[in-house]
């Protein structure tokens, strides 16, 4: 995961830390579902690296999920950012074809900016 | 939209570059203007005129008294002389002169060339001589200077018979609504009364019907739409804004308690065949056959539900309702709300009532649905099922307001509505429509020019004409007032473009500011500049780091160590373009060895740190950096978001508030802040701390969003539309710091 290019990479480390913060715990609960990540560099598709967002355990990790994903979102790293940062609406992105979503609705309505940490500006 | 803008007309009459040839475009920068004549006449097309010196208009009241004008400038490459031309440079022959090409004859008699002023006047395309003949461009300038001076003298304006002009519909409609806006600007200190009857009678001596209304085609409707919102909040709440609908409007405004009477007058001053047979002019001009009825009729639901949320979030105030509504109709009549083409091309009587009644079901259907969907921006619904799930909800809505009540009850027409829900909505699928709405979004994107790496300079700049901008921009850097401070800069570097310390201080401004992509821009330039300015490649690392692009940042921190007078030599002799972290890291370690009393040297390791994740180096890398440079707020800034992206939140807020106390308009800094506290669940606080940053620079977009976040967060979604809305006073005495 360090080893990513993709900004989204960096953004996910941060989350990773901040899962085992107090707020960050009180978040996973109150979401409690796994994500799958599927983030192309530019092309929807192209060389995809694939990430897991597990709120259930409130763990972040490279590679495919063992088990199925409640919910699976394809998107781009610049897409990626906007959605976690509040920039682009997950819905807008969605019907705009920025953003694949495959899995449970339910799982799918609770991915919104907030559980993703903010990083602070040097 | 600025005023200017609006006035040069690059929406309906002349895109850039041509506005030139319009008498009102330049007529409104004579007005608003701020250049040099001796540019001016350089920019003429076909410029062998001599312009005379002396001038009727030289010696009128000196522009920078003209009330309402002090934040109308409008920063433009392109140079604002015509203006000035206008005024200081002649008469109004002289002026007409000007356009004529060399060589081209004067045509003596009334025999007006008609095609070819309409060439010119509204034509897209031409900018290199435009062959004009004299007399309906004489006459019309003959006009527009008395009704200016008539303005500026404060007698009302006296008609002058003139010979019928043969001005197209498009030379009419510019006119209208320039006049009105223009009018506004030279008359603000008058009663709305008075600016009305003055443009009336300007319009009308120039046969023009003042009752049409403003209508664009559908260019980029969304930042223009969002634009106007912002002027009708800020520059214009105390003088709403009005334009050729001027009377409708205002009648709104006088009856807006009463939405019965307000119905009637609306019916009476427009009729019924008014806005049909527009409505159908729009049609046929926007060629809307192209782009499909349903999608078009999606399209145009979305926006408009957008404007019906805002319209509906907040009305306290008669005036603020009253530019909303002025830019939902402004909207419609735009004819993004041509949803039912076969509805309205039929008969005109009836297309009146059809008009009502589309508007009506359109606000059934969508004020709930759709503006919970987009505005609200929840995922109140699974987006597969969203397509169906929005045709079962689309009877469900219930009316929020008023007026809209009476406006059914006016025109009742079940059938119609009944066509309306089988139809477009119905039949409809959502990918062309996504596809459309896609195409919309690039394209409006794309107007705006905010791409990546290009700075975006502010729309209205009162430094523009400042003697020296420079110094204006580091005093009001100094002061600490930053926004004003980036407009100043721009001034500075549209004057001159090379001027790396002006584009240096501008890009600090904007990371100071929270505005990472303006910085990155503005310190591009400045790199383009001066390549080896030392304190341009850190920041450039700095803000690349921030936007997450490790790579950019290293190549950056890496060049700084090779431009380095003293350190240049650590690097390895061949500079190659890929970077290894590590590799950077262990060059600036061997550096701060050399000389550990150099700060900066400990700062670019400290960026480094940050992005190799090993924060615990960062941070004491930034307070060794400290220790000799106590009183760097930037330092201590970079300090806590340190250690907040490290998870030391608390920590973070004490180091920020060390950089706040030496600087206390560090946005940047106030928006960290908000960052921590959200980062350690305190939403409540974090909202007083992103309100703040917002409120000093209400452009930072980051802020917003995060603000946005942490009031859903802390469950106070209520205040949501004023944070949709950018509405600052609500916000600020609601979460005061």
């Amino acid at each position: 995961m360090e080893e990513s290019k993709l900004k989204a990479a960096r953004l996910l480390l941060q989350m990773r830390d901040h899962l085992a913060t107090d707020a960050g715990k009180e978040l996973a609960e109150k979401v409690g579902f796994v994500y799958q990540l599927n983030i192309s560099p530019k092309k929807l598709g192209v060389d995809e690296e694939i990430f897991v967002v597990d709120l259930k355990k409130g763990a972040v990790s490279k590679g495919p999920y063992e088990g199925k994903p409640d919910a699976t979102f394809t998107f781009t790293d610049d897409d990626f950012l906007a959605i976690s940062s509040g920039k682009l609406n997950p819905q807008m992105a969605f019907i705009r074809g920025k953003l694949k979503i495959k899995g449970s609705i339910s799982a799918a309505q609770k991915f919104t900016p907030d559980i993703f940490p903010k990083p602070s500006k040097l | 939209m600025a005023t200017r803008h609006l006035i040069t007309g690059q929406n309906n009459c002349a895109p850039d570059g041509a506005s030139s040839s319009n008498p009102f475009g330049a007529l409104a920068n004579a007005l608003l203007g701020q250049s040099s004549k001796a540019q001016s006449i350089k920019e003429l097309p076909g410029a062998s005129v001599n312009v005379p010196t002396t001038s009727d208009y030289s010696t009128s009241a000196p522009l920078s008294t003209i009330p309402g004008s002090e934040n109308e400038f409008r920063q433009d490459q392109r140079p604002p002389g015509w203006g000035t031309e206008f005024i200081h440079g002649g008469s109004a022959n002289d002026w007409v002169e000007s356009f004529r090409p060399p060589g081209h004859p004067v045509v003596g008699g009334p025999a007006p060339n008609f095609a070819e002023f309409d060439q010119i006047y509204s034509n897209a395309g031409t900018t290199s001589g435009p062959a004009l003949d004299g007399p309906p461009q004489r006459v019309l300038s003959g006009v527009l200077h008395s009704f200016l001076s008539s303005g500026r003298a404060g007698v009302p304006f006296q008609p002058v018979p003139i010979p019928a002009l043969g001005l197209s519909e498009g030379d009419k409609q510019c006119i209208r609504d320039r006049s009105c806006i223009m009018a506004r600007h030279i008359l603000a200190d008058q009663p709305e009364e008075y600016i009305q009857a003055q443009v009336n009678t300007l319009l009308h001596s120039l046969d023009i019907d003042n009752n049409h209304r403003m209508r664009n085609p559908l260019q980029g409707p969304y930042p223009e739409m969002e634009e106007y919102w912002n002027q009708s909040q800020n520059a214009l709440r105390s003088a709403p804004m009005h334009n050729a609908a001027d009377q409708w409007i205002t009648e709104f405004g006088k009856q807006n308690n009463n939405p019965d009477d307000w119905a009637h007058s609306f019916e009476q001053h427009h009729g019924p065949n008014g806005w049909a047979s527009e409505f159908e002019q729009h049609q046929s001009q926007m060629g809307m056959g192209q782009m499909g009825g349903a999608n078009m009729a999606n399209l145009a639901a979305m926006q408009q539900s957008r404007m019906l949320a805002q319209t509906l979030s907040s009305n306290n105030d008669p005036k603020f309702q009253n530019s909303k509504f002025f830019q939902f109709v402004s909207k419609m009549s735009r004819g993004e709300l041509i949803i039912e083409d076969n509805q309205v091309k039929q008969g005109s009587a009836s297309q009146s009532s059809g008009w009502a009644d589309e508007f009506q079901t359109q606000y059934n259907a969508n004020a709930n649905s759709w503006a919970d969907q987009f505005v609200h921006e929840e995922l109140s619904q699974g987006a597969d099922k969203w397509v169906s799930e929005f045709s079962s909800e689309r009877n469900q809505g219930g009316l929020n307001e008023k007026w809209a009540d009476e406006f059914s009850k006016l025109h009742v027409d079940d059938e119609w509505a009944e066509e309306f829900s089988g139809g477009a909505f119905g039949e409809s699928s959502a990918d062309p429509w996504a596809d459309e709405f896609q195409n919309q979004l690039s394209a409006s994107k794309q107007n705006s020019g905010a791409s990546r790496g290009v700075y975006v300079f502010s729309e209205m700049n009162p430094y523009v004409g400042h003697p020296n901008p420079m110094q204006e921009g580091q005093e009001l850097f100094r002061k600490g007032l930053l926004s004003e401070a980036a407009l100043a800069l721009e001034a500075e570097v549209l004057k001159n473009p090379d001027n790396a310390e002006g584009w240096r201080l501008l890009g600090v401004t904007h990371a100071e500011n929270d505005d990472d992509q303006q910085a990155i821009a503005a310190m591009l330039r400045a790199q383009e500049a001066n390549p080896t300015n030392l304190e341009v490649l850190l920041a450039l690392g700095v803000s690349h780091t921030n936007e997450l692009e490790q790579g950019e940042a290293l190549r950056y921190l890496s060049r700084w160590l090779q431009n380095h007078p003293k350190y240049g030599g650590l690097a390895p002799p061949q500079p190659t373009d890929s970077f290894y972290g590590p590799d950077v890291i262990r060059l600036f370690n061997e550096a701060a060895k050399m000389s550990p009393e150099d700060a900066d040297v400990h700062i670019v390791l400290g960026v480094l740190y940050n992005l190799s994740r090993e924060y615990d180096k960062a941070i004491a890398s930034f307070k060794t950096a400290l220790q000799l440079k106590p009183h760097d707020y930037s330092l201590w800034n970079k300090l806590g978001a340190t250690q907040a992206n490290s998870i030391q939140s608390a920590d973070a807020v004490l180091a920020y508030q060390q950089a706040l106390d030496l600087k206390p308009n560090y946005v940047r800094a106030w928006a960290n802040m908000g960052i921590s506290y959200a980062n350690q669940g305190l939403y409540e606080d974090s909202i007083r701390y992103y309100v703040r940053a917002v409120s000093m620079n209400p452009k930072a977009d980051n802020a917003w969003q995060y603000l946005r976040i942490s009031l859903g967060n802390a469950s106070r979604s209520d205040m949501t539309a004023a944070c949709d809305s950018r509405n600052l006073d609500v916000l600020q005495k609601e979460f005061p710091l």
